[in-house]
């Protein structure tokens, strides 16, 4: 392994130490826009609805979930 | 086709012929048989004289016959300590059952000079529990066939043989004059005037408690996580191959018996990097409670004690697990290929011998154009796919094996893939479009009427 010392070290693009600040933050605002969408559809009628806005909740909320999701696994050390 | 057959035939016998050259002489042999482990570790220094008219380039080494299959690890250095390459070939006008390895010299040795090359071989399965059976209380005694003369295609002139042996329990040794026995070993010789390939069986019989532990099969899984972590999980199954076990076993007296030397295994210690963490130990029924890490300065000293103390022909089997951080083994070349290095085996226990390996690496999701570079020879076995957390297109599985590996086969294996850094955004949109899925489920449930009365509002006109 000679050439070794060429190389550049790998490092992660997330710092390891972050993953429960971003696990937190991220799920955080997650799980608000889930709660937001699911009362907004239970309250709403068929009148008041807008499709357009249960889209843009959706999408925000399954955004950030996702992203929530996949750092509370890095957190807990199943590393994806 | 049978110019094909012709072809091969000939390939082979270019890759394969090597002739012994009658020109070179041992003119001096010092060998060391180390027997104090259950393994043979023979390290010796040769000097050889050339006295042809043409310049020596390589130099063979042999081993007799029935040693096939024992020859595990073979390092040769010059007299600079430098390594020299090492193969093994198959010689002109001998058997099949020989073992020919063929060493290239760097400095190639000059007509009327000598040369000097130091040598180490690992031998396994060489030494034979004798009595092959014992009682609980016995002590285990093995017996070492080897060979009074050091087994060279060329004449020796002078050759001297020290064995080690741990105790001053020698049963009994072969007595080849002029021999000599002090505390911890015997010396045998100096002989002179030894022709080519001679033959003379050198016997010990004497006490060896060291643990002859086994490997039967160890399966080495490499998890690479391009979000900084390597996850290492080992599939081990080990055997006492020493002296059976005859009779009875009593736990009440195998409780008192205090003395360190026994023939049985209580525990024994693995060594894993500096950096792991998140160790585990199990088998088929769960946790082993019975295990203690202890961190040292640069590695990790793991006492294992096994379910059940171990006694000849008794076989464990258990699962050792950790993750690593990955930035010791991942490289990135500045062409934006990545390189893994990571040891192909790691240490199970000192002076191991591990019958069955297979090393498979898990690489991340989406690599291509994968290269591999062993540090030894190894059986490639075809590429597998796995499937981890939050995974649909399945991970490409590097599966390597070999046969006959000891502690010096503890050496990194190379991989070189090109992986795209957008791939590691892969998992998390994987899950944010199935929750958005799920939400247009949601969206769409509460668009649908399912009531078999009309509502209420619409009746009003």
């Amino acid at each position: 392994m000679a050439d070794s010392a060429k190389l550049i070290r790998y490092i992660s693009p997330v710092n390891a130490s972050v993953f429960p600040h971003l696990t937190l933050v991220l799920l955080g605002i997650g799980i608000f826009f889930t709660a937001w969408f699911f009362v907004y559809e239970v309250t709403s009628t068929k009148q008041t609805r807008s499709l357009k806005k249960e889209l843009a909740t959706a999408l925000v909320a399954s955004i950030f979930s996702g992203f929530g999701i996949v750092f509370l696994l890095l957190t807990v050390g199943i590393y994806v | 086709m049978w110019k094909i057959i012709v072809f091969i035939l000939f390939i082979n016998s270019i890759n394969t012929a090597e002739v012994v050259n009658k020109n070179v002489i041992n003119k001096k042999v010092e060998r060391t048989i180390d027997l104090n482990s259950q393994l043979v570790k023979i390290t010796g220094t040769i000097t050889l004289e050339n006295t042809g008219k043409e310049a020596v380039r390589n130099y063979l080494i042999a081993f007799e016959r029935g040693l096939q299959g024992s020859v595990s690890y073979i390092s040769v250095q010059d007299s600079l300590k430098n390594a020299l390459k090492t193969s093994q070939v198959a010689v002109v006008g001998s058997g099949t059952s020989e073992i020919f390895y063929n060493v290239q010299l760097k400095q190639s040795v000059e007509p009327g000079k000598t040369g000097t090359i130091l040598f180490e071989v690992i031998l396994t399965k060489a030494l034979q529990p004798y009595p092959s059976s014992i009682t609980q209380k016995e002590k285990q005694l093995v017996r070492y066939f080897g060979n009074h003369y050091f087994y060279s295609p060329y004449d020796t002139r002078t050759q001297k043989t020290d064995v080690l042996v741990n105790s001053r329990a020698v049963e009994s040794y072969s007595k080849l004059k002029p021999v000599g026995q002090t505390d911890s070993k015997i010396s045998y010789g100096s002989y002179d005037n030894i022709p080519g390939f001679s033959v003379d069986t050198l016997s010990v019989h004497y006490e060896n408690n060291a643990p002859f532990l086994t490997v039967t099969r160890l399966e080495r899984t490499i998890e690479v996580s391009h979000w900084g972590n390597i996850a290492i999980e080992e599939n081990i199954e080990i055997k006492h191959t020493g002296a059976k076990l005859k009779g009875p076993f009593s736990r009440y007296d195998y409780q008192r018996d205090s003395s360190s030397n026994h023939h049985s295994i209580k525990s024994y210690n693995t060594i894993l990097p500096a950096l792991a963490h998140s160790i585990y130990y199990r088998d088929m029924n769960g946790n082993i409670s019975t295990s203690a890490v202890k961190a040292k300065k640069d590695y990790i000293e793991l006492e294992l004690r096994p379910r059940f103390p171990l006694f000849g022909g008794w076989q464990s089997s258990y699962i050792l697990g950790y993750s690593i951080p990955s930035y010791p083994y991942l490289f990135k070349k500045p062409t934006g290929e990545f390189v893994l290095n990571i040891r192909l085996l790691d240490h199970v226990f000192d002076d191991m011998y591990v019958e069955d390996l297979e090393t498979k690496i898990v690489l991340p999701v989406g690599v291509s154009s994968i290269k591999v570079k062993t540090p030894y020879e190894v059986r490639r076995l075809p590429d597998g796919v796995a499937y981890k957390y939050l995974d649909n297109i399945g991970r490409t599985v590097i599966r390597a094996s070999k046969n006959n590996l000891v502690e010096q086969h503890i050496q990194d294996i190379e991989i070189t893939y090109t992986w795209q850094t957008h791939m590691l955004l892969h998992e998390p949109v994987l899950v944010s479009v199935a929750l958005f899925l799920a939400f247009i489920v949601v969206i769409i449930y509460v668009r649908l009427d399912f009531s078999i009365r009309k509502a209420e509002h619409s009746k009003k006109d």
